[in-house]
């Protein structure tokens, strides 16, 4: 077998293409095959090449995350909590919805490249990179939340498993505890489990840099050659952390949720959170890595040959299945809750529905299942990569409103009426501007100091890709390469 | 007598697959061949020996001491200092598992990615044989011979479809 396969080298090509017009199977990467230092050579201009637009924007995310995240953030430490607006009956507000939002967004890292490797789905290959670093970043935003929500930032040490000085250890029983060990194991797994696929291509940039990119991708590189034992060894653990990192995703999410729903509170006591919880993570997460996707298409040369119609595609298919999914969970949650009939929750449905927050509710199913159930069964529009962004920042965007709907204005609803009492962010508001911020610039930053694309992953899986004649037609085939 | 480190490079895995099976009708033994490329090539496409890795088994280990940790956090320490709340059991088993599976799953993922690093001695910055026209996608194959017999694999190889056939040494990367 070539290492630079090409399915239409053979002298059945005519006839090959006789038969695809109008689906001609080029317009799929797999089958669109170049020669690996031409795809090399692609992935290192998208780095490489920057505009001053790049600049203009780096420059305004930059002063946004000064100002908004660590200035705020100092502010608030400074002058204590109630720079915020979280206060009877709501202590807990945008911080925690921030939490779970961005933990919500890095769900499709994982999903996309572990779940999707499990199942050996191949349009995967070109944007699995793209989103590990949502995954990433995403959850640095997380614990960021999680810090800013605490207050007394310094003493987040108390959780960490040692004993005080009174020999006393923390209590493994909380649900909070579950949380700082499935977020920290998620962090970790989901960090290793991104860098250990780059290594191959951080050879790649180190055999083409000069100057302090080549020391830089020389050290991150490790020395890796792509000797059989090193491929042997990097497989084998890939293949691990495939399997290994899914039920740790699932944790993640499920542990979130628990966080709500082992307190015995109205709206939140619920036992189909953990996968209601996982799948609306799984929503927004879908969401963001279709406006990722886009935006490094529209703005970084060459993507458009790594990053297709078909991707669009399928992850609008992937996008429409899962807005199903939520939509279900919802009902679910909903229906049994109110089909219960306890006095408080009514009380908060009716509040959801009716309340001034009325209009978060009703745009929150709106742009969750109407506009997906709408648009994504056309095959057009999943390929028009704009209106699937679109899409996803109207998903992403509902997905919070959900967020917000769970925690701070449910929060307003108790069983003490004479507390009750809506939620008015204060300085919440530019810290979250300053997480959105900080994302942004690192995958900025990101797309300059690391090949977004694999490029051993797509060469890999063209190389495995033919077609096959099936009676008059040929049809796409795919070999184990593994 | 002396021996010389050749590398033969490739544009396909045929031609490598060949060349290493000529190699060792020369008398080459696979301990004397490497082979590098820059995607996977499985070992039984090229006709080499299965290569051997320790990850899975240190993933395990990693996944032992992990749910090991898990117990002691969650049933251990508990009685280290006994603090007894409302009749409630001192370390209920149900929300225990959660702990033990995370501690699990951690230590595991820890261990397997720092078996990469063991079993592929990373990092490795000492000079090494290496072409960077492997990450273009040609395929390299090393192999080391009596300085006087270099003419003769160059021929054999050569014929077999290598790009090019040389002596080579370490260099750093």
């Amino acid at each position: 077998m070539a290492v630079v396969s090409n399915p239409y080298s053979s002298d059945r090509k005519a006839d090959a293409l006789d038969h695809h017009d109008e689906h001609d199977p080029r317009q799929q990467l797999m089958f669109d095959p170049r020669p690996r230092g031409e795809m090399n050579r692609m992935v290192m201009e998208s780095m490489l090449t920057t505009s001053w637009r790049f600049w203009v924007v780096f420059g305004i995310l930059s002063v946004l995350v000064a100002v908004c995240f660590f200035y705020a953030w100092g502010y608030m430490i400074a002058e204590g909590l109630y720079v915020a607006g979280v206060n009877r009956p709501a202590y807990w507000g945008i911080f925690l919805v921030n939490t779970v939002f961005w933990i919500g967004i890095s769900h499709a890292g994982t999903f996309i490249s572990a779940i999707l490797r499990v199942f050996k789905a191949e349009f995967r290959r070109p944007f699995t990179r793209a989103a590990e670093l949502m995954t990433t970043f995403g959850l640095i935003q997380a614990g960021a939340s999680i810090f800013m929500h605490l207050g007394r930032v310094w003493l987040a040490y108390w959780m960490i498993p040692i004993p005080n000085v009174r020999q006393l250890w923390p209590n493994f029983h909380s649900p909070l505890m579950w949380d700082l060990l499935a977020i920290t194991t998620y962090v970790l797994g989901s960090t290793m489990y991104l860098f250990l696929p780059l290594i191959p291509d951080l050879a790649m940039a180190r055999d083409r840099s000069t100057g302090w990119r080549k020391t830089f991708y020389k050290i991150l590189a490790l020395g890796f050659r792509g000797t059989e034992g090193e491929w042997v060894h990097l497989r084998t653990a890939m293949n691990i952390f495939a399997f290994a990192i899914i039920p740790v995703m699932f944790s993640v999410h499920t542990i979130v949720s628990w966080d709500f729903a082992m307190a015995m509170r109205p709206g939140w006591s619920s036992t189909v959170f953990g996968p209601y919880f996982v799948v609306g993570a799984l929503h927004s997460g879908m969401g963001a890595v279709a406006i990722v996707l886009a935006v490094m298409r529209a703005t970084m040369i060459h993507m458009d040959y790594f990053i297709r119609a078909e991707h669009f595609d399928a992850l609008g298919k992937l996008m429409l299945i899962v807005s199903m999914a939520w939509a279900y969970f919802f009902f679910n949650d909903y229906l049994v809750q109110w089909y219960g009939g306890d006095r408080w929750t009514d009380q908060l449905f009716h509040y959801h529905e009716a309340g001034p927050m009325a209009w978060m509710f009703f745009g929150m199913l709106i742009v969750n299942i109407a506009i997906p159930w709408l648009t994504l069964w056309n095959r057009r529009f999943r390929q028009n990569p704009w209106l699937l962004a679109l899409v996803g920042l109207l998903i992403n965007v509902g997905m919070y409103f959900e967020r917000y709907i769970i925690i701070p204005i449910s929060l307003t609803i108790n069983r003490m009426p004479f507390t009750w009492r809506l939620y008015e962010p204060g300085i919440e508001i530019w810290l979250t501007i300053g997480t959105f911020a900080m994302f942004l610039l690192f995958y900025m930053i990101a797309s300059r100091l690391i090949p977004l694309v694999p490029v051993w992953e797509v060469q890999e899986g063209q190389m495995a890709h033919s077609l096959r004649k099936v009676g008059k037609v040929h049809v796409p085939a795919v070999s184990e390469m593994e | 007598m002396a021996e010389t480190t050749m590398l033969a490079l490739f544009e396909d895995i045929d031609p490598a697959a060949d060349a290493i099976e000529k190699l060792h009708e020369m008398g080459v033994t696979d301990d004397r061949i490497n082979v590098i490329s820059g995607v996977p090539v499985l070992e039984r496409m090229l006709g080499r020996p299965l290569q051997w890795t320790n990850v899975s088994r240190l993933a395990l280990a990693g996944a032992i001491v992990g749910f090991a940790l898990g117990v002691f956090f969650n049933y251990g320490t508990p009685n280290l200092y006994s603090i007894r709340v409302g009749g409630q059991p001192l370390y209920p088993i149900p929300p225990g598992f959660i702990l033990i599976f995370e501690l699990t799953m951690l230590l595991a993922l820890l261990a397997t990615f720092l078996g990469v690093f063991l079993d592929s001695y990373f990092p490795n910055y000492r000079p090494m044989h290496y072409v960077p026209e492997i990450s273009d996608g040609k395929i390299g194959v090393f192999f080391k011979v009596p300085e006087d017999d270099q003419q003769k694999f160059t021929d054999a190889l050569s014929q077999l479809g290598a790009e090019s056939v040389s002596p080579t040494e370490a260099q750093q990367l």
